[in-house]
């Protein structure tokens, strides 16, 4: 019966195939059971839960500046931004107005996180396509900001640097200095980088044309970020619900024309640029100040319940707060940009060869703590 | 696409672009730091291994009611003494005990504490806190706390008990800067 | 000793055992040169701890994989796979026999007039490594990637060897030692008149040592392993030799076809410079092995630089692209050969 065997094997149409949760091109522990003929991928199924640490239930127990530490551990590669989301949705149930420097001083750490989150996404995606060493030039520039960040509120990753109402600390001596310095300096290790990569044949060829996804089934999916920027969809939570006075700066927000990978690559190398504007310009306009609001020593939101989402690095991030009144919050969800753009995965690589699947899984950007929190 | 076009798209110059950068990069100047014969130092603020006090410490609780996961142990007993003819109820501390290897170093205890200079302090640059065995070295009790016993101090910094404790850490932290435009 | 003993025997045996020294040491310390070049390509410094400045990291992995368990998985077919890492390191070595690496016959172990026709044969039998190392593991992943493996390389073998083809009209001979004298007669090097089939034998020799840009079957975040996933321990070590010992071989036929082989800069103009001033003390395999070196860093220069490219675009390119554009540069050589007259 060993020919039949064989032939059955021969003639077998479908594979299913487990890239398991460790696996060097995963970024995280992710498992995706792919259905494959011959090289074409059939369907993709992510399976997801090995990060779930339960940090909505964690929340539950928590007063509301013990909470943020947690969130620092969602998506790891931008705590900032997480912070943000926080403190902005329980600032907006209490109807605090934070002092303009605060805001200023957000939007300062807000954009050098998206700078370092892009940049741990620029490191993976070239390292999976095989550029190895895009990744060592990213984390030198990283590693910068990350310094920023240690300077600022004494963490590099998990920065816990927000609270309620404003900011915990009063920036050091001549840290601002020190953030121009960086960021005059930027711009030409981005223009470097991108002579090695976007019109490298290789690299387009490997980018362009793969997983495609139209502007209307980017909407439909509910994909937010990047991913929807680079279909052509004109929308980014800081121009139309301007939050932390995104509205008194001016930028730009890069949009794509195919929907591909390559397009997202380049509207989050223009989205790096940007966000070098952004800081330029909070920098000189910081304004004198406190850096936090008179807010009571404990916090009480009302009852109520409200929703919140700042533009992470990687998508909209919003957080659905439910309060009783308590020092804890009897609800806390929070919209994960990862885990609804990581939804529309096996709409992007049906059809396409098992190559493209890593390079589709890199463009998304996921990072496992946030999807699965 | 005119037959010139698709010759020199032939032609890898972008490719050779590429090569170039990378070529820069070989000769600059390496950013490897050796440890440990070489160490980079952490900024002032940084989040490291606990400091205490007991002298500071007014045993208020507020630490252990600040940390989002429950890590700091505190026990105490009041104990009467008679001074100035009068009989005073002094809170003494029993048990300080921080369960380091559960520690996220947020920083929320040190924010929390009332005392001036703070009792319960982050910033000591230190990192080295890397044992053999979990549960017991890992474990830090009132007195391992002030020792520093199993903890590498960073080069220059001094443990609690040896006089290495700073003199307001969160003052500096709210009064620094202020020039920010 | 009797006189045919020394020249048949005694010497030839003194310069094997020379070659195969130089080429061994030289093929595991690639390792570590390709890791530095890699690291200061990256900004870091690469093994720097072993021995003064990271220069014993080789031996010590080259004793490390000496010690490590030798495992054979349960059903495979052994023979085969022992046979398979042989066949990838011998044909590597073997092409050295016959490869100058100086003027005079001490230079070089043996001078035949089909040693160009010898060195490709030869290195054509190291396929067969890979692909009786896919199947000899007993895993239809391993089996996967040593076919497509095998297939680039075969694929890429035609483009190559036309390129080689365009040397051989231009020197009008099969032999080796022919085509570097004739260099040196014309005082131009082939890689001018043959600036194509140089491009196209160097991106052909980085294929089918499947290396950066063309090392998909054996990259690792790809889900098919490669056909040496099974093999642990000195048969591992013989398959990654043979691939530092196969990137030798390119490099050592580009400098021979291309470069001029062991001729120093302007071998005719500056006559006087390399016979009788200061530096006529420096021999030819110097030359020799700087213009190997050479290559050998562009090829780690790639590897720190490209992306990869996907299977079915690596086919593309060798049968679409490389294929026509070897095939039209010959042509043109040809035509060019034969208006700028005979060669012998």
């Amino acid at each position: 019966m060993e020919s039949a065997h064989l032939k059955a094997f021969a003639d077998a149409e479908e594979m299913e195939i487990s890239f398991g949760p460790q696996h060097p091109s995963t970024h995280g522990v992710l498992r995706l059971m792919v259905k494959v003929d011959g090289e074409r991928i059939l369907d993709v199924k992510p399976i997801i839960g090995y990060l779930h640490r339960g940090t909505e239930k964690l929340f539950e127990r928590e007063t509301y500046n013990g909470c943020i530490p947690h969130t620092d551990r969602m998506d790891y590669t931008a705590a900032v931004t997480n912070n943000q989301g926080l403190v902005g949705a329980v600032e907006k149930l209490m109807g605090i107005t934070i002092p303009p420097r605060a805001a200023y001083l957000r939007m300062i750490l807000a954009e050098l996180q998206r700078l370092a989150s892009h940049l741990v996404w620029l490191a993976t995606h070239a390292l999976d396509i095989g550029a190895q060493t895009p990744y060592f030039y990213c984390f030198e520039e990283r590693d910068k900001i990350l310094d920023l960040f240690e300077e600022y509120c004494g963490a590099r990753l998990t920065t816990n640097c927000m609270r309620v109402g404003g900011m915990p600390f009063e920036l050091t001596a001549g840290w601002t200095d020190r953030c121009r310095a960086f960021i005059d300096q930027f711009p030409a290790k981005v223009a470097d980088w991108e002579r090695i990569l976007t019109k490298n044949r290789i690299w387009r060829e490997r980018t362009v044309g793969v997983g495609v996804i139209s502007a209307a089934d980017a909407i439909e999916w509910g994909l937010t970020g990047p991913p929807l920027r680079g279909s052509g969809v004109r929308w980014d939570i800081r121009k139309v619900f301007p939050y932390d006075r995104y509205d008194e700066v001016e930028f730009d927000i890069p949009i794509g024309t195919n929907g591909d990978t390559y397009d997202r690559y380049l509207v989050r190398m223009e989205e790096m640029r940007q966000s070098v504007r952004i800081i330029r310009q909070c920098l000189e306009r910081l304004p004198e100040g406190p850096v936090m609001a008179k807010v009571p020593k404990v916090i009480k939101p009302p009852k109520g319940e409200v929703y919140f989402s700042v533009e992470a690095p990687k998508g909209e991030l919003g957080y659905y707060l439910v309060s009783e009144g308590g020092d804890t919050p009897y609800r806390l969800h929070v919209r994960p940009a990862c885990f609804i753009n990581l939804q529309a995965l096996p709409e992007m690589v049906r059809g396409q060869l098992v190559a493209d699947l890593v390079a589709v899984i890199g463009t998304l950007d996921i990072v496992l703590g946030e999807i699965d929190r | 696409m005119s037959w010139w076009d698709k010759l020199v798209a032939f032609i890898p110059l972008e490719l050779v672009q590429g090569l170039g950068v990378t070529g820069k990069y070989l000769f600059r100047k390496k950013v490897t730091v050796q440890y440990p014969e070489q160490r980079l130092e952490p900024k002032d603020r940084f989040r490291g291994m606990f400091g205490f006090s007991e002298e500071r410490c007014i045993v208020c609780h507020n630490c252990a009611k600040a940390c989002p996961i429950d890590i700091i142990h505190i026990t105490d007993h009041f104990e009467e003494s008679v001074v100035d003819g009068k009989k005073r109820k002094k809170k003494v501390l029993d048990r300080y005990d921080i369960d380091l290897k559960r520690c996220m170093f947020c920083g929320l205890c040190e924010e929390a504490c009332p005392t001036k200079p703070v009792a319960i302090w982050l910033t000591t640059k230190t990192y080295e806190t890397a044992a053999y065995e979990r549960n017991e070295r890992l474990y830090f009790d009132k007195v391992r706390l002030q020792t520093w016993d199993g903890v590498l101090p960073f080069p220059g910094v001094k443990a609690p008990a040896e006089g290495g404790m700073p003199e307001d850490p969160k003052a500096e932290k709210k009064a620094a800067g202020g020039e920010g435009a | 000793m009797p006189e045919p003993l020394m020249t048949y025997l005694v010497i030839p045996l003194v310069k094997i055992v020379v070659i195969l020294l130089v080429l061994i040491l030289g093929a595991a310390y690639l390792t570590f040169f390709e890791r530095k070049i890699l690291a200061y390509i990256q900004i870091r410094l690469g093994p720097n701890r072993v021995g003064p400045k990271g220069w014993l990291q080789a031996i010590a992995d080259a004793l490390k994989l000496f010690v490590k368990e030798d495992l054979t998985p349960a059903r495979s077919e052994k023979f085969v796979f022992l046979l398979a890492p042989v066949l990838i390191i011998v044909p590597a070595l073997l092409v050295f026999a016959v490869i100058p690496f100086g003027p005079s016959d001490i230079w070089r172990l043996t001078d035949i007039n089909v040693a160009l026709l010898f060195v490709l044969g030869v290195s054509s039998v190291g396929i067969y490594g890979i692909i009786l190392g896919g199947w000899s593991s007993n895993n239809k992943y391993s089996l996967m990637g040593g076919l497509r493996s095998a297939a680039q390389l075969i694929s890429y073998e035609v483009p190559m060897g036309f390129a080689v083809v365009t040397v051989v009209v231009m020197a009008g001979s099969l032999s080796l030692v022919r085509i570097v004298e004739v260099q040196r007669e014309l005082g131009v090097w082939f890689f001018l008149p043959g600036i194509v089939a140089l491009f196209v034998y160097f991106v052909c020799g980085v294929a089918e040592t499947n290396r950066n840009p063309f090392d998909l079957p054996e990259a690792e975040s790809e889900l098919v392993g490669g056909f040496h996933t099974e093999y642990s321990g000195m048969k591992w070590a013989f398959f990654f030799l043979g691939e530092y010992a196969n990137m030798i071989v390119i490099s050592a036929m580009a400098t021979v076809l291309f470069f001029g082989g062991w001729l120093p800069p302007f071998p005719n103009l500056l006559e006087p410079l390399w016979t009788s001033s200061a530096l006529a003390w420096v021999p030819p395999p110097f030359w020799f092995l700087l213009k190997v070196a050479a290559f050998i860093f562009l090829y780690m220069w790639f590897r720190g630089t490209f992306p990869r490219y996907r299977f079915d675009q690596l086919m593309r390119l060798g049968w679409k692209v490389l294929l026509p554009v070897s095939l039209a540069n010959l042509m043109v050589v040809a035509l060019g050969v034969l208006m700028l007259g005979e060669r012998s």
